[in-house]
């Protein structure tokens, strides 16, 4: 290699350098060396004489290469490269040794130091006279920006430089932006109200042109580097379409589950599916959705009523039986009666049936229903009139309460006209009394009632045209189908040959029936049932039921078929009566035939058949006959029009009948049903007068399908769950039911109810289970289940990292109590507690809802310990006096600071300290042992006794106090670990960001255009954080402005005649600039020049050598290697 | 009026000492605040500091011999100050340089451990008699384990019952074990909290020296204090050789299955954490799974258990001095232990079990709850 011209600057730094290292004799040394031309000592290189002393010396002696031994590179090396440049010198031909922080700074022995400094720059002669010239290049810059959390700080940077017309994408990971300082109700020093300065600007980011708002985000992966990032960032799906949701909140207000409000710091609850709190933006609901629902939910979809199963169930579950009521009481007109004789098609859907067994819905909710009437609660609130349209109903069975209990609820005046007595139709007078206690009935009755609905008994309604002309707008038929069928058999009509329908109103309304001592039911439903367990509570001790088919055929409940057998009644199945049997007009018993399964008939079922010649007789004393029920037209008005069954002939859809406004349902329309199929006509009945009296038109909504859980749902279930056999609660003994009608059927405890409703796999899952009650109540159809989380990949030059902290979380201080004494709370709780629209309205309160009359404010809880955090959190010496003045203006309570040093450093923050003195506050010096509610005097007791020593009186000291606030310190948040590898930014042993130089370069990071604003570099107050976050948008704006980014010639370049295109360089990069290509048939890598950073990592795992970095040869390396090691 | 300066030299005299760690010290007064003496009267342990920084030491006052060194105060103290150091150091100080007044009973114990190696004054050559009838072999190299019972259960006659239940317990499972020669002396680590450093140096060189010369790989100790210095002090001075405190050696035996104690105690026993064992040590568990192992018994706990464990008010050389009553920790655990309904307190330190006999004893509680080791349970239930 050619001879070179080194000219060497060797620099005093004031003393700094030339106070232990002899700079004179380093530069004679120096100059000395081969191809040294120059070797001179300056007293601050960095300064403008002493640049200039190089640019002379290239123009005056004609040196091509400068070394400067001055401080560490990272402070001058560009100042040198800078002046060589301007010399005239391509600026790579410059080296610098560091003779301050390697050599002055770190030695004192003169000589030793000397000597080294003489080695170091001695290398760095060496090294520089193989530098070669590098070309400089640039590339546009982005102008787009990130920020990442939409805290104050995020939210101020974004707006700068948003405000510059420039496009931000702000990233925010809650729900809502407005981060910590949203919850903040006051700030110190001034007081002004934390919500008031905060929400406008929160507004103008929701509305601003320029920024792209993505909440319940976050940042997955960034490559790339300054002007050129990609990011890919995932928007969690929050089953809420952004677009359609208007923020009204009837969605969470129905939501049957509940959990702690992070934003009220768990003070009150909210629902799975929410706004944060009222000035969220976006004002946008999200539902928290945290995994799928194991069951396919088919017990709603199995009710005729959809009830809301999921829902009560869970809430039992968790010991809210109120709620349960209440969610029940949403869709249920009739609980008490449902809990008890309804049919409960949900439970045979019941998925969890196809694991063990089903859960015990119908218990569950009789439990739910039973226990608010114990507690004499569940009494109905009138229900506000707000329609004027009278409605009669004709019918107060099942489907005509229900009419009016859904008509009612809308608002409508409501008749019901009841021919009987009494109100409940069949069932009051038909299901008896030890299924369905009157008691329950009237329970439910009064209920709907209560609610607004007026019901007249004993008038029957004759004549439609009546009605109307009384100024009823509409009419709803529920007359129900109560005249039984006949068999047609010869001897029907003898005395002793009873009804069941008849026979049951008897016993009901307390006639006395006469009856033998041998009984015969014939029909196979749940009259026939019904009918028989009387007769045996009648005391007749041989019943017998005689049905056509077999068991699988029989209508009734099979629980209801179980316990009649239980009660000792016999069953004759596959056996028809063919005559009744009689002498002197008394029955003596029945002829029966044996019938056998035929071929299937029209309705699905097997056709029974007389087998011929297999007549036999029962010897019977009575004959009930329980065979089907139908629709006694005689009661009816006039002018209606029937089916061939009987029944009315109405619009299956609206319900209505064949004259205008006249509506009907329940069994004068279906034939007998059961209660469930009742309610439900109803219950459409409603809606369906509701749209006639409106003019609306009528909304159809789809039936759901009753889905069955597939083998590999159930798979997974049986790895999830362990099998629990159903809770049964308790029945009648045997012996107590033929004595009276008392209810056979017990119910559960509190406890029992727990567990039974814990058995639901819905009620397992963590957060919604999607029971689909904010879906039914959403008018703006924005509740969308299938939504998913979707990545979406930007493009930007800079990034701003501004992700907050995390409270401390003080029971890891186990001595001050918090969770386990009441009114120990941190911080963030007591500001929601004084905020005005948190969960207190404002008001401090202790847990008994009291006023403290003391408070105990407990400085440094976690902060200033190195058993916690060593640093201090600089905030919560200011805030604690904020609470000091809240606690005396807002409880006028007593307030005890206890502190260790007062810090107020800040903008007025002395005189608030000044002022918080004038206010009486009792400032105590020690930091707290010890917070105890074992009280040792009269004065303590029931008090939260603070412990410490008062340092300045040399005393320990106990205050008691009602409320005591610890302080909690500022600490990392919990996943900056993960934050700082995306970003590629390093964390202090504190946890928090690490800034690229504490005082110089407060902002930026060690990465190029990523920079870091607020309380994740470290704790600060909300002024300090404005600023930084202004900063970090300067920093942004100055990029923008300049356009373009310069790129780093000291690059890795590719021998591509010794690759072999193994791809190690492209595994090893953390910058992604190597690609394996294929050139001219050859695999070989090649360095994308945008994206290196020269930082070596490929020419180190380069296994042929092939991959080296300019300005970093081994030839400059090995020579700076030989020098410092040669003697001399 | 009295003006105080500075006076650097009583510092210096500190620092010297060893009381290096108090320059941390920020006077927040945690460490007054977790004092158990304040449980009872007062004691600053923060204007101890602070009068140590400044030089305001009154190395004649009472409060010098107060600490019991349980650690509860450093184990929380923010700076981490190891103010055991500090109290030790200004001990020293007034031991070594003569400039306060050492109590009485110190003075004695110090004199008797000095000279005879033993604090109660006791025939060095009697040490091992505790184990006559019980037929232990004298250790000798290759013996696998040698059982160092401290000078209280080798003498003392109330306490050799806890030597004695060790000594049976490892004879019933047929452990390879021995006794060192009489000439070994006093463990040390009281005396050298209570700022007697040459006599801790001399007995820390005779023991070691012992030990090396005898072949010691593994000492079983019954004291947590002969654990805490031989396994965190001895080391620096040469000591090579592992030590385990009774309960971990049993606890591991009970984990090989070499230990099931067979016999039902039904009783409802509460554990007291030895400072030494606890808080020094972090040893928690395993006196407890050793108590867990015997069949019948039920282990309750104190309101502030493990590291939160209330000092019996025998260490840093309170079980030589006189604490009046009113003012014994251990009158405190054993009200605790009543108000739990324990029928036995379960100790695993010598110093404990002296305390606390005394409390049951002076309280009158004799019928109602008993004091005993956990080597005592052990080989009641073997």
């Amino acid at each position: 290699m050619e001879e070179s011209k080194v000219g060497v600057y060797i620099c005093h730094c004031g003393l700094n350098i030339a106070g232990v290292v002899n700079v004179e004799e380093v530069a004679r040394y120096i100059g000395t060396l081969p191809n040294v031309a120059v070797a001179r000592t300056y007293r601050y290189m960095c300064s403008d004489p002493g640049q200039d002393l190089v640019k002379k010396d290239i123009k005056e002696l004609g040196i091509d290469r400068v070394v400067v031994a001055s401080c560490s590179p990272r402070m001058h090396e560009l100042t040198f490269r800078k002046a060589v440049e301007d010399g005239g010198l391509n600026p790579y031909l410059y080296e610098h040794a560091n003779i301050r922080e390697h050599c002055s700074w770190v030695h004192d022995d003169r000589k030793l130091a000397t000597d080294k400094a003489k080695d170091l720059i001695r290398a760095a002669v060496k090294r520089v006279h193989h530098h070669e010239p590098l070309v400089i290049r640039e590339i546009p810059l982005n102008p787009n920006v990130l920020v990442i959390g939409g805290g104050i700080a995020g939210m101020q940077a974004a707006l700068d430089i948003a405000n510059g017309q420039n496009h931000v994408y702000l990233v925010e990971r809650d729900p809502s932006i407005g981060g910590h300082m949203a919850q903040l109700d006051r700030t110190f020093p001034t007081l002004d109200c934390s919500e008031c300065i905060l929400t406008p600007k929160m507004s103008d980011v929701g509305h601003h042109p320029f920024i792209e708002l993505m909440t319940y985000s976050e940042v997955e992966e960034v490559s790339g580097s300054i002007g050129n990032f990609a990011v890919k960032i995932k928007k969690r799906a929050r089953y809420v379409d952004e677009s359609k949701c208007i923020g009204c909140g009837d969605c969470e207000e129905k939501c049957p589950r509940r959990t702690e409000s992070e934003f009220e710091m768990g003070l009150c609850s909210r629902g799975m599916v929410y706004i944060p709190f009222p000035q969220a933006i976006p004002n946008t609901a999200t539902l928290d959705k945290r995994e799928e629902r194991p069951c396919k939910a088919a017990c709603k979809e199995a009710c005729p009523i959809h009830m809301n199963v999921l829902g009560y169930t869970s809430l039992i579950k968790e010991g809210n039986f109120e709620e349960a009521y209440e969610v029940i009481r949403r869709t249920n007109p009739l609980p008490s009666v449902c809990g008890r004789v309804c049919y409960a098609p949900c439970e045979q859907a019941c998925n969890r049936g196809q694991f063990d067994e089903h859960i015990a819905i119908r218990e569950l909710k009789r439990f739910a229903a039973d226990h608010e009437q114990e507690l004499g609660k569940g009494k109905a609130v009138p229900a506000e009139r707000t329609k004027e349209e009278r409605v009669a109903i004709v019918g107060s069975g099942p489907a005509g309460l229900s009419c009016a209990y859904e008509l009612v609820r809308q608002g409508y005046p409501v008749t019901v006209f009841e021919a009987g007595p009494e109100a409940g139709g069949l069932l009051r007078w038909a299901i008896p009394e030890y299924r369905l206690p009157r008691e329950m009935l009237s329970n439910d009755i009064s209920y709907i009632e209560g609610l607004g609905a007026e019901i007249k008994t004993n008038t029957p309604v004759k004549n439609l045209s009546e009605v109307f002309d009384q100024g009823y707008k509409a009419v709803f038929l529920a007359t129900g189908a109560d005249i039984s069928q006949k068999m047609g058999i010869p001897g029907e009509n003898t005395p002793g040959v009873l009804h069941a329908l008849d026979f049951l109103k008897q016993v009901n309304f307390g006639s006395k029936v006469d009856l033998g001592s041998k009984v015969a039911v014939i029909g196979g439903g749940n009259a026939a049932v019904d009918a028989a367990r009387v007769v045996r509570r009648l005391g007749v001790g041989e019943v017998t039921v005689v049905y056509r088919r077999s068991r699988d055929e029989m209508p009734a409940h099979p629980a209801e078929v179980a316990e009649l057998e239980h009660e000792g009644v016999k069953i004759q199945f596959l056996a028809a009566p063919v005559k009744v049997l009689s002498e002197n007009n008394a029955v003596t018993g029945i002829e029966c035939i044996r019938m056998e399964m035929g071929a299937t008939d029209s309705s699905g079922r097997r056709r029974p058949v007389p087998v011929e010649g297999s007549e036999f007789t029962m010897d019977v004393d009575n004959v009930i006959m329980a065979i089907g029920q139908g629709v006694d037209k005689s009661m009816l008005p006039e002018g209606l029009s029937y089916t061939s069954w009987g029944t009315l002939d109405v619009d299956p859809v609206s319900l209505q009948t064949n004259i205008d406004g006249v509506f009907a349902g329940g069994d004068v329309v279906s034939g007998p049903a059961d209660v469930i199929a009742a309610i439900a006509a109803g219950k459409k009945a409603a809606c369906s007068i509701d749209a006639y009296l409106t003019g609306e038109e009528l909304s159809v909504e789809d039936d759901g399908r009753v889905e069955k859980l597939s083998d590999e749902e159930l798979a997974s279930i049986k790895e999830r769950f362990v099998s629990r056999a159903r809770v049964r609660a308790g029945k009648l003994d045997l012996e107590k039911r033929m004595k009276d009608f008392g209810e056979v059927e017990g119910t559960y405890s509190p406890e029992e109810a727990r567990e039974e409703a814990g058995r639901c796999l819905a009620a397992a899952v963590e957060g919604c289970f999607e029971c689909g009650e904010c879906q039914a109540v959403c008018e703006a159809k924005a509740i969308d289940f299938g939504q998913e989380d979707e990545v979406v990949e930007v493009e930007v030059g800079t990034i701003i990292v501004a992700t907050g902290y995390d409270q401390f979380d003080p029971s890891g201080i186990p001595q001050y109590g918090y969770k386990k004494l009441d009114n120990v709370l941190t911080g963030l709780e007591f500001e929601r507690m004084t905020c005005a629209a948190g969960p207190t309205e404002g008001r401090i309160q202790l847990k008994d809802g009291r006023q403290p009359e003391s408070v105990a404010i407990v400085h440094c809880v976690g902060s200033r310990d190195q058993n916690y955090h060593e640093y201090c959190s600089r905030v919560c010496c200011m805030y604690g006096l904020k609470y000091a003045h809240l606690a005396k203006e807002l409880a006028s309570a007593d307030v005890y600071e206890f502190y260790i040093d007062m810090r107020c450093f800040g903008e007025g923050y002395e005189e608030f300290y000044k002022r918080l003195s004038e206010e009486g506050v009792n400032f105590i010096r020690g930091k707290v042992a010890r917070v105890t509610d074992e009280a040792q005097t009269d004065e303590e007791q029931g008090k939260l006794i603070v412990v410490s020593e008062d340092t300045l009186l040399g005393k320990m000291i106990r205050v008691p106090v009602d409320m005591v606030i610890l302080c909690s310190a500022l600490e990392a948040r919990s996943d900056a670990e993960n934050v700082g590898r995306i970003f590629n930014i390093n964390r202090r042993a504190d946890g928090f960001f690490l800034e690229r130089h504490v005082k110089l370069d407060p902002v930026a990071t060690p990465t190029d255009g990523i920079f870091i604003a607020g309380c994740c570099e470290a704790p600060r107050d909300i002024p300090d954080t404005v600023a930084q976050a202004e900063a970090t948008a300067g920093k942004a704006l100055s990029l923008i402005t300049k356009g373009t980014v310069t790129l780093e010639a000291a690059i890795s370049t590719v021998d591509e005649a010794i690759c072999h295109g193994c791809g190690r360089c492209e595994e090893i990069c953390a910058f992604s600039a190597p690609k394996v290509i294929s050139k001219n048939g050859n695999l070989i890598s090649s360095v994308n020049e945008a994206l290196c950073k020269g930082c070596g990592s490929c020419a180190v795992v380069c296994p042929t050598g092939a991959i080296g970095v300019k300005h970093f040869t081994q030839e400059e390396i090995l020579a700076q290697v030989s020098a410092l090691t040669e003697a001399h | 009026m009295e003006v105080l300066s500075p006076y650097k030299e009583a510092t210096d005299v500190i620092l010297e000492a060893g009381g290096e760690p108090l320059k941390l010290c920020y006077q927040c007064g945690l460490c007054t605040g977790t004092c158990p003496w304040n449980l009872v009267r007062s004691f600053l342990v923060r204007r101890m500091m602070h009068e140590a920084q400044i030089g305001a030491t009154d190395f004649g006052s009472e409060d010098v011999w107060t600490c019991v060194t349980c650690r509860a105060c450093v184990q929380r103290c923010p700076r981490g100050v190891e103010i055991i150091d500090v109290i030790r150091a200004i001990r020293r100080s007034v031991a070594s340089l003569g400039i306060g007044v050492i109590p009485d009973a110190l003075r004695i114990s110090a004199k008797n451990i000095a000279g005879v190696g033993n604090p109660l004054g006791e025939a060095p050559e009697k040490r091992n008699d505790w184990a006559q009838e019980l037929k232990v072999k004298d250790f000798a190299a290759g013996t696998d384990v040698l059982y160092f019972p401290c000078c209280v259960p080798s003498y003392d006659a109330d306490v050799k019952v806890v030597a004695r239940s060790t000594a049976a317990i490892f004879n019933k499972l047929g452990i390879d074990y021995g006794l060192i020669s009489t000439e070994a002396k006093c463990c040390g680590e009281a005396i050298r909290k209570a700022g007697h450093e040459d006599t801790f140096m001399s007995l820390a060189q005779n023991n070691i020296e012992l030990f090396s010369k005898s072949g010691v790989k593994t000492a079983v100790v019954a004291s947590p204090h002969c654990y805490h210095t031989f396994k965190n002090e001895y080391p620096e001075l040469g000591a090579n050789f592992e030590v385990l405190h009774v309960s971990q050696y049993l606890a591991s035996l009970v984990e090989q299955g070499k230990l099931k104690p067979s016999k039902k105690i039904e009783k409802k026993v509460i554990y007291a954490d030895p400072c030494y064992l606890g808080r020094h040590n972090e040893i928690y568990d395993e006196p407890r799974s050793v108590l867990r192992s015997i069949s019948g018994l039920e282990l309750v706990e104190f309101i502030d258990a493990r590291d939160q464990g209330l000092c019996c008010g025998g260490g840093g050389g309170r079980i030589w001095m006189d604490t009046p009553k009113g003012e014994r920790f251990s009158d405190i655990r054993t009200e605790q232990a009543l108000e739990k309904g324990a029928d036995v307190i379960a100790v695993a330190c010598p110093y404990c079990v002296l305390n606390y006999r005394d409390s049951v004893l002076s309280m009158g509680k004799g019928e109602s709850i008993q004091v005993k080791d956990i080597t005592e349970l052990v080989a009641e239930a073997l």
